[in-house]
């Protein structure tokens, strides 16, 4: 019996990968205040937390995780993307999270193979 | 994909648009998404063809604050690659990034 599955699996749901993400930022750096020695460590551990749940999704697509950590302290940020690619296969999605003392983007890209 | 050719023009990009840019918080979400569809548009006059781009631009004001940012990326490591540049002066710092991932 052949069951083809066309379309669900090869999907970017955007609200599945941002419930992971959300997920990997709070067990990450979840209850930390905004040390400078501390930081680089977390912004890695951050990503890779996200790209190792993206990828045990097991879907056929590559991944671009970044993120971006500051520490609060009135200063602005702005971000934007600009993508080139296929609308029907290809899909991102960024998170916003902060606490007290500093706060972090996380930008997910997925594109399909 | 060319990372030093790309860099290059990225770097050209952010100067041309930044410099003598002030951070001024209504014009400076115009100015992001501008730069990065410049970003994007000069990447594919490379014409690598086949590759699907993604640029992200971050710009920030310049106020002594620490910022860290850091990628990770699940590809193929023989076709896929990635550019970065930052610009900073006195009142703005700003990062571009530019990944290209080949398409079979």
């Amino acid at each position: 019996m052949e069951e083809y599955q066309s379309g669900e699996e090869t999907a970017f749901i955007v609200d599945e990968i941002s419930g992971i993400i959300k997920e990997s930022i709070e067990a990450a750096i979840g209850g930390n205040a905004y040390q400078p020695s501390r930081v680089n460590q977390w912004t890695t551990s951050v990503v890779e937390l996200c790209l190792s749940q993206l990828t045990k999704l097991g879907k056929p697509f590559k991944y671009i995780v970044t993120s971006v950590l500051m520490h609060t302290n009135g200063a602005g940020l702005h971000t934007a993307s600009s993508c080139y690619w296929d609308n029907l296969g290809d899909g991102s999605c960024t998170v916003r999270w902060e606490n007290k003392t500093m706060f972090c983007i996380v930008s997910v890209f997925g594109l399909g193979i | 994909f060319k990372t030093a050719v790309v860099k290059a023009k990225i770097n050209n990009v952010l100067k041309e648009e930044l410099s003598n840019m002030f951070y001024n918080p209504e014009e400076i979400p115009y100015v992001t998404k501008k730069i990065a569809e410049a970003i994007k548009t000069r990447v594919k006059e490379c014409a690598f063809d086949r590759y699907k781009l993604v640029v992200q631009v971050v710009i920030g004001e310049q106020r002594g604050e620490g910022v860290k940012m850091a990628a990770r990326c699940f590809w193929d490591a023989d076709t896929d690659n990635f550019a970065q540049a930052v610009y900073m002066n006195e009142s703005l710092f700003c990062v571009a990034a530019a990944f290209g991932c080949y398409y079979y």
